[in-house]
Protein backbone atom coordinates (compact mmCIF):
# COMPACT_ATOMS: atom_id res chain seq x y z
CA UNK A 1 0.00 0.00 0.00
CA UNK A 2 3.00 2.36 1.18
CA UNK A 3 4.36 1.54 -2.76
CA UNK A 4 1.51 2.66 -4.22
CA UNK A 5 1.12 5.54 -2.66
CA UNK A 6 4.46 6.27 -3.76
CA UNK A 7 3.84 5.66 -7.42
CA UNK A 8 0.69 7.12 -7.63
CA UNK A 9 3.15 10.53 -6.63
CA UNK A 10 5.20 9.56 -8.93
CA UNK A 11 2.85 9.06 -11.58
CA UNK A 12 1.43 12.70 -10.30
CA UNK A 13 4.75 14.36 -10.49
CA UNK A 14 6.11 12.67 -13.62
CA UNK A 15 2.47 14.12 -15.09
CA UNK A 16 2.81 17.68 -14.18
CA UNK A 17 6.43 18.05 -14.94
CA UNK A 18 5.50 17.37 -18.75
CA UNK A 19 4.51 19.89 -20.64
CA UNK A 20 3.14 18.10 -23.79
CA UNK A 21 0.61 15.95 -21.49
CA UNK A 22 0.02 19.08 -19.34
CA UNK A 23 -1.05 21.01 -22.78
CA UNK A 24 -3.38 17.87 -24.29
CA UNK A 25 -5.09 17.23 -21.03
CA UNK A 26 -5.88 20.22 -19.74
CA UNK A 27 -4.82 23.21 -21.88
CA UNK A 28 -6.29 21.46 -25.14
CA UNK A 29 -9.86 20.55 -23.46
CA UNK A 30 -9.71 24.23 -22.31
CA UNK A 31 -8.94 26.14 -24.94
CA UNK A 32 -11.86 24.13 -26.81
CA UNK A 33 -14.75 24.90 -24.55
CA UNK A 34 -13.89 28.43 -24.36
CA UNK A 35 -13.63 28.47 -27.88
CA UNK A 36 -16.90 26.59 -28.79
CA UNK A 37 -18.55 28.37 -25.77
CA UNK A 38 -17.50 31.80 -27.68
CA UNK A 39 -19.33 30.69 -31.46
CA UNK A 40 -22.45 28.93 -29.69
CA UNK A 41 -22.90 31.03 -26.63
CA UNK A 42 -26.51 31.49 -27.27
CA UNK A 43 -27.23 28.42 -30.36
CA UNK A 44 -29.55 25.72 -29.61
CA UNK A 45 -28.64 22.18 -30.73
CA UNK A 46 -32.03 20.77 -31.42
CA UNK A 47 -33.89 21.28 -28.13
CA UNK A 48 -30.95 21.69 -26.23
CA UNK A 49 -28.28 24.79 -25.45
CA UNK A 50 -25.48 24.18 -27.77
CA UNK A 51 -23.06 24.82 -24.84
CA UNK A 52 -24.60 21.99 -22.55
CA UNK A 53 -23.90 19.70 -25.30
CA UNK A 54 -21.05 20.63 -26.39
CA UNK A 55 -19.91 20.88 -22.71
CA UNK A 56 -20.51 16.92 -22.25
CA UNK A 57 -18.36 16.39 -25.72
CA UNK A 58 -15.50 18.07 -24.53
CA UNK A 59 -14.97 16.24 -21.22
CA UNK A 60 -15.28 12.83 -23.20
CA UNK A 61 -12.74 14.20 -25.63
CA UNK A 62 -10.33 15.10 -22.57
CA UNK A 63 -11.40 11.86 -21.00
CA UNK A 64 -10.35 9.74 -24.10
CA UNK A 65 -7.07 11.70 -24.44
CA UNK A 66 -6.10 10.75 -20.79
CA UNK A 67 -6.98 7.54 -20.28
CA UNK A 68 -6.39 6.59 -23.95
CA UNK A 69 -4.04 8.16 -25.83
CA UNK A 70 -1.53 9.25 -23.17
CA UNK A 71 -1.57 5.25 -21.61
CA UNK A 72 -1.03 3.83 -24.94
CA UNK A 73 1.45 6.23 -25.56
CA UNK A 74 3.29 6.43 -22.27
CA UNK A 75 3.23 2.39 -22.22
CA UNK A 76 4.51 1.95 -24.88
CA UNK A 77 6.90 4.65 -24.39
CA UNK A 78 7.92 2.84 -21.05
CA UNK A 79 8.22 -0.56 -22.45
CA UNK A 80 10.15 0.34 -24.82
CA UNK A 81 12.73 2.47 -23.44
CA UNK A 82 13.42 -0.67 -21.18
CA UNK A 83 11.77 1.34 -17.79
CA UNK A 84 9.81 -2.31 -16.89
CA UNK A 85 12.36 -4.54 -17.91
CA UNK A 86 14.75 -2.72 -15.53
CA UNK A 87 11.75 -2.10 -12.88
CA UNK A 88 11.36 -6.02 -12.87
CA UNK A 89 14.29 -6.57 -11.16
CA UNK A 90 13.59 -4.51 -8.14
CA UNK A 91 10.83 -6.13 -6.01
CA UNK A 92 7.96 -3.74 -6.99
CA UNK A 93 5.07 -5.69 -7.81
CA UNK A 94 3.61 -5.28 -11.32
CA UNK A 95 0.21 -4.60 -10.09
CA UNK A 96 1.87 -1.54 -8.15
CA UNK A 97 2.96 -0.32 -11.38
CA UNK A 98 0.07 -0.46 -13.15
CA UNK A 99 -2.04 0.27 -10.06
CA UNK A 100 -0.13 3.58 -9.79
CA UNK A 101 -0.89 4.55 -13.29
CA UNK A 102 -4.49 3.64 -13.61
CA UNK A 103 -4.70 5.74 -10.11
CA UNK A 104 -3.19 8.90 -11.47
CA UNK A 105 -4.99 8.92 -14.93
CA UNK A 106 -8.60 9.03 -13.13
CA UNK A 107 -7.44 11.29 -10.42
CA UNK A 108 -6.40 13.52 -13.74
CA UNK A 109 -9.75 12.73 -15.49
CA UNK A 110 -11.74 14.19 -11.73
CA UNK A 111 -9.28 17.34 -11.98
CA UNK A 112 -10.19 17.84 -15.80
CA UNK A 113 -14.07 17.49 -15.63
CA UNK A 114 -14.53 19.33 -12.76
CA UNK A 115 -12.41 22.62 -14.74
CA UNK A 116 -14.27 21.76 -17.73
CA UNK A 117 -17.39 22.00 -15.86
CA UNK A 118 -16.59 24.97 -13.68
CA UNK A 119 -15.17 26.68 -17.18
CA UNK A 120 -18.80 26.02 -19.02
CA UNK A 121 -21.09 27.30 -15.87
CA UNK A 122 -19.26 30.40 -15.04
CA UNK A 123 -18.72 31.92 -18.19
CA UNK A 124 -20.98 30.36 -20.86
CA UNK A 125 -24.10 29.97 -18.92
CA UNK A 126 -23.90 25.63 -19.24
CA UNK A 127 -26.30 24.10 -16.98
CA UNK A 128 -24.91 21.11 -14.92
CA UNK A 129 -27.79 19.49 -12.73
CA UNK A 130 -29.18 16.02 -11.89
CA UNK A 131 -27.96 13.22 -9.92
CA UNK A 132 -24.33 14.25 -9.46
CA UNK A 133 -23.29 10.77 -7.54
CA UNK A 134 -24.60 8.79 -11.14
CA UNK A 135 -23.13 11.66 -13.16
CA UNK A 136 -19.73 10.64 -11.34
CA UNK A 137 -20.53 6.74 -11.17
CA UNK A 138 -21.06 6.72 -15.01
CA UNK A 139 -18.04 8.99 -16.30
CA UNK A 140 -16.03 6.55 -13.65
CA UNK A 141 -17.78 3.59 -15.85
CA UNK A 142 -16.04 5.82 -18.74
CA UNK A 143 -12.80 6.52 -17.86
CA UNK A 144 -12.29 2.43 -17.22
CA UNK A 145 -13.54 1.46 -19.95
CA UNK A 146 -11.26 3.84 -22.17
CA UNK A 147 -8.07 2.85 -19.22
CA UNK A 148 -8.52 -1.01 -20.66
CA UNK A 149 -8.87 0.41 -24.34
CA UNK A 150 -5.74 2.21 -23.94
CA UNK A 151 -4.16 -1.00 -21.93
CA UNK A 152 -5.07 -3.29 -24.90
CA UNK A 153 -3.66 -0.62 -27.57
CA UNK A 154 0.11 -1.38 -26.14
CA UNK A 155 -0.45 -4.73 -26.91
CA UNK A 156 -1.37 -4.54 -30.51
CA UNK A 157 1.48 -1.69 -31.11
CA UNK A 158 4.24 -3.28 -31.49
CA UNK A 159 6.93 0.14 -31.32
CA UNK A 160 7.05 3.29 -29.98
CA UNK A 161 6.81 5.12 -33.61
CA UNK A 162 3.34 3.50 -33.88
CA UNK A 163 2.17 4.65 -30.70
CA UNK A 164 1.52 8.09 -32.14
CA UNK A 165 -0.82 7.19 -34.75
CA UNK A 166 -2.31 3.99 -33.96
CA UNK A 167 -3.98 6.11 -30.37
CA UNK A 168 -4.55 9.06 -32.38
CA UNK A 169 -6.53 6.79 -35.73
CA UNK A 170 -8.79 5.10 -32.97
CA UNK A 171 -8.90 8.22 -30.69
CA UNK A 172 -10.35 10.97 -33.81
CA UNK A 173 -12.26 8.10 -34.74
CA UNK A 174 -13.94 7.28 -31.50
CA UNK A 175 -14.71 11.24 -31.20
CA UNK A 176 -15.93 12.28 -34.78
CA UNK A 177 -18.08 8.77 -34.23
CA UNK A 178 -18.69 9.05 -30.76
CA UNK A 179 -21.29 12.75 -30.82
CA UNK A 180 -18.54 14.77 -29.04
CA UNK A 181 -19.00 17.76 -31.38
CA UNK A 182 -22.25 17.24 -33.48
CA UNK A 183 -25.24 14.58 -33.10
CA UNK A 184 -24.84 11.34 -34.79
CA UNK A 185 -28.20 11.97 -36.71
CA UNK A 186 -26.52 13.94 -39.04
CA UNK A 187 -24.36 11.64 -40.13
CA UNK A 188 -24.66 9.45 -42.92
CA UNK A 189 -27.13 6.65 -41.91
CA UNK A 190 -24.89 3.77 -42.85
CA UNK A 191 -22.49 4.46 -39.82
CA UNK A 192 -25.32 4.86 -37.00
CA UNK A 193 -24.59 1.23 -36.24
CA UNK A 194 -20.70 1.94 -36.33
CA UNK A 195 -21.38 4.82 -33.67
CA UNK A 196 -24.16 3.03 -31.21
CA UNK A 197 -21.04 -0.18 -31.29
CA UNK A 198 -18.95 2.19 -29.97
CA UNK A 199 -18.22 3.09 -26.24
CA UNK A 200 -18.09 7.07 -26.84
CA UNK A 201 -21.43 8.20 -27.84
CA UNK A 202 -22.76 6.31 -24.69
CA UNK A 203 -20.94 8.11 -22.40
CA UNK A 204 -21.60 11.29 -24.12
CA UNK A 205 -25.49 9.98 -24.14
CA UNK A 206 -25.62 9.32 -20.58
CA UNK A 207 -23.55 12.32 -18.99
CA UNK A 208 -25.78 14.41 -21.31
CA UNK A 209 -29.08 12.70 -19.70
CA UNK A 210 -27.88 13.25 -16.68
CA UNK A 211 -26.74 16.80 -16.66
CA UNK A 212 -29.36 18.35 -19.16
CA UNK A 213 -32.15 15.93 -18.74
CA UNK A 214 -32.22 15.49 -14.95
CA UNK A 215 -32.24 11.81 -15.68
CA UNK A 216 -32.11 8.80 -13.21
CA UNK A 217 -30.52 5.56 -13.39
CA UNK A 218 -34.15 4.25 -14.55
CA UNK A 219 -33.61 5.71 -18.05
CA UNK A 220 -29.55 6.35 -18.09
CA UNK A 221 -28.46 2.37 -17.43
CA UNK A 222 -29.59 2.02 -21.00
CA UNK A 223 -26.35 3.71 -21.93
CA UNK A 224 -24.46 1.42 -20.11
CA UNK A 225 -24.10 -1.99 -21.52
CA UNK A 226 -21.91 -1.09 -24.51
CA UNK A 227 -19.68 0.32 -22.64
CA UNK A 228 -19.73 -2.55 -20.15
CA UNK A 229 -19.18 -4.91 -22.90
CA UNK A 230 -16.52 -2.64 -24.06
CA UNK A 231 -14.99 -2.93 -20.42
CA UNK A 232 -15.15 -6.12 -19.89
CA UNK A 233 -13.88 -7.08 -23.49
CA UNK A 234 -11.14 -4.80 -23.16
CA UNK A 235 -10.06 -6.06 -20.15
CA UNK A 236 -9.26 -9.68 -21.19
CA UNK A 237 -7.45 -8.03 -24.72
CA UNK A 238 -5.27 -6.05 -22.17
CA UNK A 239 -4.43 -8.88 -20.02
CA UNK A 240 -4.15 -11.50 -22.95
CA UNK A 241 -1.88 -9.45 -24.89
CA UNK A 242 -0.06 -6.85 -22.42
CA UNK A 243 3.57 -6.90 -22.76
CA UNK A 244 6.44 -6.36 -20.42
CA UNK A 245 9.22 -6.29 -22.89
CA UNK B 1 34.49 -21.20 -0.92
CA UNK B 2 31.48 -20.21 0.18
CA UNK B 3 29.72 -19.79 -2.98
CA UNK B 4 27.23 -16.54 -3.48
CA UNK B 5 26.17 -17.59 -7.20
CA UNK B 6 26.30 -20.70 -8.24
CA UNK B 7 25.39 -21.59 -11.30
CA UNK B 8 25.32 -25.52 -12.77
CA UNK B 9 25.17 -26.30 -16.58
CA UNK B 10 22.88 -23.53 -17.88
CA UNK B 11 21.77 -23.88 -21.01
CA UNK B 12 19.49 -21.48 -23.05
CA UNK B 13 18.75 -22.04 -26.75
CA UNK B 14 17.02 -19.22 -29.64
CA UNK B 15 16.03 -21.20 -32.16
CA UNK B 16 18.42 -23.34 -33.13
CA UNK B 17 21.12 -21.48 -31.51
CA UNK B 18 22.94 -22.28 -28.32
CA UNK B 19 23.21 -19.14 -26.62
CA UNK B 20 24.32 -20.11 -23.50
CA UNK B 21 25.54 -24.03 -23.72
CA UNK B 22 26.36 -25.95 -20.65
CA UNK B 23 27.93 -23.13 -18.45
CA UNK B 24 29.09 -23.45 -14.58
CA UNK B 25 30.86 -21.65 -12.20
CA UNK B 26 30.80 -20.25 -8.81
CA UNK B 27 31.31 -17.24 -7.24
CA UNK B 28 32.46 -16.16 -3.88
CA UNK B 29 32.01 -13.88 -1.62
CA UNK B 30 33.87 -10.75 -2.25
CA UNK B 31 35.06 -11.90 -5.85
CA UNK B 32 34.62 -9.53 -8.50
CA UNK B 33 33.97 -12.37 -11.65
CA UNK B 34 34.29 -11.41 -15.10
CA UNK B 35 32.90 -12.34 -18.16
CA UNK B 36 34.57 -11.90 -21.20
CA UNK B 37 34.03 -12.55 -24.64
CA UNK B 38 32.91 -11.24 -27.89
CA UNK B 39 29.10 -10.02 -28.51
CA UNK B 40 26.94 -12.41 -29.27
CA UNK B 41 29.44 -14.85 -27.21
CA UNK B 42 26.35 -15.47 -24.43
CA UNK B 43 27.77 -13.16 -21.24
CA UNK B 44 24.92 -11.08 -21.60
CA UNK B 45 22.31 -13.81 -21.40
CA UNK B 46 24.27 -15.60 -18.83
CA UNK B 47 23.82 -13.13 -16.46
CA UNK B 48 20.08 -12.16 -17.40
CA UNK B 49 19.27 -15.49 -16.42
CA UNK B 50 21.19 -15.31 -13.26
CA UNK B 51 19.10 -12.12 -12.98
CA UNK B 52 16.27 -13.57 -13.36
CA UNK B 53 15.34 -11.87 -16.22
CA UNK B 54 15.08 -14.94 -18.73
CA UNK B 55 14.34 -18.36 -18.13
CA UNK B 56 16.96 -20.93 -18.70
CA UNK B 57 15.79 -24.07 -20.70
CA UNK B 58 17.98 -25.90 -18.47
CA UNK B 59 20.44 -25.63 -15.41
CA UNK B 60 20.46 -24.28 -11.85
CA UNK B 61 21.18 -21.20 -10.25
CA UNK B 62 21.57 -20.25 -6.53
CA UNK B 63 22.32 -16.90 -5.72
CA UNK B 64 22.70 -16.20 -1.82
CA UNK B 65 21.75 -19.72 -1.47
CA UNK B 66 18.37 -19.29 -3.02
CA UNK B 67 17.14 -21.29 -6.10
CA UNK B 68 16.21 -18.57 -8.39
CA UNK B 69 13.83 -20.85 -9.61
CA UNK B 70 11.28 -20.78 -6.83
CA UNK B 71 13.06 -17.81 -4.74
CA UNK B 72 13.31 -15.05 -7.24
CA UNK B 73 11.35 -12.18 -5.05
CA UNK B 74 13.69 -13.26 -2.30
CA UNK B 75 16.65 -13.06 -4.33
CA UNK B 76 15.71 -9.63 -6.06
CA UNK B 77 15.89 -8.38 -2.57
CA UNK B 78 19.45 -9.09 -2.22
CA UNK B 79 20.64 -8.48 -5.73
CA UNK B 80 21.44 -5.22 -7.72
CA UNK B 81 21.43 -4.77 -11.45
CA UNK B 82 22.73 -2.37 -14.16
CA UNK B 83 21.77 -3.46 -17.29
CA UNK B 84 23.59 -2.60 -20.79
CA UNK B 85 21.25 0.14 -21.15
CA UNK B 86 18.90 1.22 -18.42
CA UNK B 87 16.71 4.02 -18.83
CA UNK B 88 14.65 5.59 -15.85
CA UNK B 89 12.24 8.52 -16.56
CA UNK B 90 13.32 11.92 -17.83
CA UNK B 91 11.44 14.25 -15.48
CA UNK B 92 12.74 12.74 -12.27
CA UNK B 93 15.45 14.03 -10.31
CA UNK B 94 18.24 11.78 -9.30
CA UNK B 95 17.98 12.29 -5.87
CA UNK B 96 14.27 11.39 -6.43
CA UNK B 97 14.83 8.62 -8.63
CA UNK B 98 17.26 6.93 -5.92
CA UNK B 99 14.89 7.76 -2.91
CA UNK B 100 12.22 5.88 -5.48
CA UNK B 101 14.42 2.88 -6.21
CA UNK B 102 14.80 2.57 -2.67
CA UNK B 103 11.46 2.16 -1.37
CA UNK B 104 10.91 -0.63 -3.61
CA UNK B 105 13.35 -2.43 -1.25
CA UNK B 106 12.60 -3.56 2.53
CA UNK B 107 15.86 -2.25 3.49
CA UNK B 108 17.35 0.73 1.63
CA UNK B 109 20.72 2.97 2.00
CA UNK B 110 20.57 6.66 2.50
CA UNK B 111 20.30 8.41 -0.76
CA UNK B 112 23.44 10.53 0.04
CA UNK B 113 25.52 7.36 0.95
CA UNK B 114 24.59 5.88 -2.63
CA UNK B 115 25.51 9.60 -4.20
CA UNK B 116 28.36 9.66 -2.90
CA UNK B 117 29.46 6.03 -4.05
CA UNK B 118 29.36 6.83 -7.16
CA UNK B 119 30.48 10.94 -6.91
CA UNK B 120 26.80 12.27 -7.68
CA UNK B 121 26.74 14.50 -4.88
CA UNK B 122 26.49 17.83 -7.18
CA UNK B 123 23.57 16.07 -9.38
CA UNK B 124 21.18 15.52 -6.93
CA UNK B 125 18.93 17.95 -8.06
CA UNK B 126 19.43 17.61 -11.32
CA UNK B 127 16.64 15.52 -13.80
CA UNK B 128 17.69 12.39 -15.31
CA UNK B 129 17.51 13.68 -19.17
CA UNK B 130 20.42 16.72 -18.52
CA UNK B 131 22.50 14.24 -17.57
CA UNK B 132 25.59 13.02 -20.17
CA UNK B 133 26.41 9.23 -20.67
CA UNK B 134 29.26 8.92 -17.93
CA UNK B 135 26.73 10.27 -15.36
CA UNK B 136 23.77 8.06 -16.29
CA UNK B 137 25.97 5.16 -15.95
CA UNK B 138 26.73 6.44 -12.63
CA UNK B 139 23.22 7.07 -11.68
CA UNK B 140 22.89 3.10 -12.98
CA UNK B 141 24.90 2.25 -10.70
CA UNK B 142 23.33 4.02 -7.55
CA UNK B 143 19.98 2.30 -8.83
CA UNK B 144 21.66 -0.92 -8.53
CA UNK B 145 23.37 0.01 -5.16
CA UNK B 146 20.26 1.02 -3.36
CA UNK B 147 19.31 -2.26 -1.00
CA UNK B 148 23.60 -2.51 -0.30
CA UNK B 149 23.19 -5.55 -2.55
CA UNK B 150 25.22 -9.07 -1.94
CA UNK B 151 25.54 -9.27 -5.65
CA UNK B 152 25.78 -6.61 -7.74
CA UNK B 153 25.67 -7.28 -11.55
CA UNK B 154 27.00 -4.78 -13.94
CA UNK B 155 26.04 -5.68 -17.69
CA UNK B 156 29.04 -3.94 -20.14
CA UNK B 157 28.69 -0.45 -17.23
CA UNK B 158 31.97 1.09 -19.49
CA UNK B 159 30.45 0.14 -23.53
CA UNK B 160 30.23 3.69 -25.03
CA UNK B 161 32.01 5.63 -22.31
CA UNK B 162 34.47 8.28 -23.06
CA UNK B 163 38.10 7.34 -21.56
CA UNK B 164 37.29 9.77 -18.72
CA UNK B 165 34.13 8.18 -17.76
CA UNK B 166 35.60 4.84 -18.10
CA UNK B 167 37.92 5.54 -15.48
CA UNK B 168 35.42 7.00 -13.37
CA UNK B 169 33.08 3.75 -13.52
CA UNK B 170 36.35 1.76 -12.77
CA UNK B 171 37.22 4.42 -9.63
CA UNK B 172 33.71 3.17 -8.73
CA UNK B 173 34.15 -0.39 -9.17
CA UNK B 174 37.30 -0.43 -7.27
CA UNK B 175 36.12 1.32 -4.17
CA UNK B 176 33.09 -1.20 -4.23
CA UNK B 177 35.69 -3.76 -4.43
CA UNK B 178 37.55 -2.33 -1.19
CA UNK B 179 34.03 -2.79 0.85
CA UNK B 180 33.86 -6.29 -0.35
CA UNK B 181 30.90 -6.73 -2.84
CA UNK B 182 30.87 -9.14 -4.97
CA UNK B 183 30.44 -8.57 -8.39
CA UNK B 184 29.65 -10.06 -11.64
CA UNK B 185 30.68 -8.02 -14.94
CA UNK B 186 30.52 -8.82 -18.24
CA UNK B 187 32.52 -6.75 -20.92
CA UNK B 188 34.30 -7.05 -23.81
CA UNK B 189 37.19 -5.19 -22.80
CA UNK B 190 39.88 -7.38 -21.56
CA UNK B 191 41.77 -4.56 -20.11
CA UNK B 192 39.17 -3.88 -18.52
CA UNK B 193 38.64 -7.50 -17.31
CA UNK B 194 41.96 -7.83 -16.12
CA UNK B 195 42.27 -4.76 -14.21
CA UNK B 196 39.12 -5.12 -12.02
CA UNK B 197 38.34 -8.78 -12.24
CA UNK B 198 39.79 -11.39 -9.58
CA UNK B 199 39.08 -14.40 -12.10
CA UNK B 200 37.60 -14.41 -15.48
CA UNK B 201 35.23 -16.78 -17.22
CA UNK B 202 36.21 -16.33 -21.21
CA UNK B 203 33.35 -17.15 -23.01
CA UNK B 204 32.68 -17.81 -26.84
CA UNK B 205 29.67 -19.05 -28.71
CA UNK B 206 28.10 -19.94 -25.62
CA UNK B 207 30.22 -21.77 -23.88
CA UNK B 208 33.11 -20.40 -21.13
CA UNK B 209 36.37 -21.54 -23.15
CA UNK B 210 38.71 -20.53 -19.62
CA UNK B 211 38.18 -19.93 -16.02
CA UNK B 212 41.02 -18.41 -14.14
CA UNK B 213 42.40 -15.55 -12.61
CA UNK B 214 43.75 -13.17 -15.44
CA UNK B 215 47.29 -13.95 -14.40
CA UNK B 216 47.40 -17.61 -14.47
CA UNK B 217 45.07 -17.30 -17.77
CA UNK B 218 48.21 -15.49 -19.20
CA UNK B 219 50.55 -17.58 -17.80
CA UNK B 220 49.10 -20.99 -18.72
CA UNK B 221 49.54 -20.05 -22.56
CA UNK B 222 52.66 -19.44 -22.22
CA UNK B 223 52.48 -15.91 -23.67
CA UNK B 224 54.40 -13.77 -21.14
CA UNK B 225 55.41 -11.11 -23.46
CA UNK B 226 53.88 -10.41 -26.95
CA UNK B 227 56.49 -8.59 -29.77
CA UNK B 228 53.98 -7.40 -32.39
CA UNK B 229 54.40 -5.50 -36.01
CA UNK B 230 53.47 -5.68 -39.25
CA UNK B 231 55.30 -6.43 -42.68
CA UNK B 232 53.75 -6.87 -45.90
CA UNK B 233 56.96 -9.10 -47.51
CA UNK B 234 54.50 -11.76 -47.89
CA UNK B 235 56.25 -14.44 -45.34
CA UNK B 236 53.84 -16.63 -43.08
CA UNK B 237 54.25 -17.26 -39.78
CA UNK B 238 56.35 -20.20 -40.25
CA UNK B 239 58.97 -18.01 -40.86
CA UNK B 240 59.28 -16.99 -37.37
CA UNK B 241 59.04 -20.06 -35.77
CA UNK B 242 62.45 -20.68 -37.04
CA UNK B 243 63.61 -17.74 -33.89
CA UNK B 244 64.83 -19.63 -30.69
CA UNK B 245 62.46 -18.47 -27.17
CA UNK B 246 59.35 -17.50 -29.72
CA UNK B 247 56.80 -19.93 -27.89
CA UNK B 248 53.86 -19.15 -30.64
CA UNK B 249 53.39 -17.04 -33.34
CA UNK B 250 50.02 -15.99 -33.98
CA UNK B 251 49.56 -14.25 -37.96
CA UNK B 252 46.29 -12.41 -38.51
CA UNK B 253 47.11 -10.75 -42.03
CA UNK B 254 49.73 -8.78 -42.14
CA UNK B 255 50.24 -8.28 -38.30
CA UNK B 256 52.11 -11.08 -36.21
CA UNK B 257 52.42 -11.16 -33.05
CA UNK B 258 55.47 -13.71 -31.42
CA UNK B 259 54.78 -14.66 -28.08
CA UNK B 260 57.54 -15.43 -25.58
CA UNK B 261 59.44 -14.87 -21.84
CA UNK B 262 62.46 -13.08 -23.73
CA UNK B 263 61.22 -10.02 -25.57
CA UNK B 264 64.61 -8.56 -25.68
CA UNK B 265 66.38 -11.61 -27.15
CA UNK B 266 63.62 -12.04 -29.82
CA UNK B 267 63.57 -8.86 -30.76
CA UNK B 268 67.28 -8.43 -31.30
CA UNK B 269 66.75 -11.45 -33.25
CA UNK B 270 63.99 -10.19 -35.09
CA UNK B 271 66.28 -7.09 -36.46
CA UNK B 272 68.64 -9.57 -37.74
CA UNK B 273 66.52 -11.52 -39.27
CA UNK B 274 64.74 -9.10 -41.44
CA UNK B 275 68.10 -7.67 -42.15
CA UNK B 276 69.38 -10.53 -43.52
CA UNK B 277 66.34 -11.57 -45.54
CA UNK B 278 65.42 -7.86 -46.62
CA UNK B 279 62.01 -7.60 -44.63
CA UNK B 280 60.36 -4.26 -44.04
CA UNK B 281 59.22 -4.66 -40.17
CA UNK B 282 56.59 -1.50 -39.54
CA UNK B 283 54.91 -0.48 -36.03
CA UNK B 284 57.21 -2.75 -33.79
CA UNK B 285 55.52 -2.77 -30.47
CA UNK B 286 56.50 -4.69 -27.25
CA UNK B 287 54.11 -5.55 -24.79
CA UNK B 288 53.56 -7.71 -22.29
CA UNK B 289 50.99 -10.23 -22.88
CA UNK B 290 47.03 -9.87 -22.01
CA UNK B 291 44.09 -11.02 -22.33
CA UNK B 292 43.51 -10.34 -25.60
CA UNK B 293 46.19 -12.64 -26.48
CA UNK B 294 44.79 -15.68 -24.83
CA UNK B 295 41.30 -14.68 -26.31
CA UNK B 296 43.33 -15.13 -29.42
CA UNK B 297 45.30 -18.16 -29.04
CA UNK B 298 41.91 -19.93 -27.49
CA UNK B 299 39.98 -19.07 -30.47
CA UNK B 300 42.06 -17.73 -32.78
CA UNK B 301 39.73 -14.87 -33.32
CA UNK B 302 40.34 -11.45 -31.96
CA UNK B 303 38.25 -10.27 -29.10
CA UNK B 304 37.32 -6.89 -31.10
CA UNK B 305 36.33 -8.58 -34.55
Amino acid sequence: MKTLVGQIELETKLFLREKESLFWTLAFPIFMIVLFGLIWKDEMFGTIPAINYILSGIIVMAVMITCLVNTAMGIVEDREKGLFRRLSLTPLKRQTLIGGQLVNRYLIVLAQTAILIAIGVTFFGASVSGNGLLFWAVLTIGALCFLTLGFALTGLIKSEKAAHPVSMIVFFALMFLGGCFFPIEEMPEFLHPVCEALPAIHLNDALRMIAVEEAGIGTVWQELPVMLGWLVGCSILAVKFFKWE
Amino acid sequence: MNAVVEVKNLTKRYDNLRAVDNVSFDIGKGEIFGLLGPNGAGKTTTVEMIEGLRKPDSGLIEVGGIDISDGIDRVKEIIGVQLQTTTIYDKIRVGEAIDLFGSYYRRSLPTEEILGEVSLNDKKNSFVEALSGGQKQRLAMALALVNDPEVLFLDEPTTGLDPQARRNVWDIIERLRGRGKTIILTTHYMEEAERLCDRVGVMDYGRIIALDTPGNLIAQQNLESAVEFTTSNGVDKEFFHKLPKVSKVTQNGDRFILHTREASSVLAQLTQLSGENGLNLESISVRKATLEDVFLELTGRQLRE
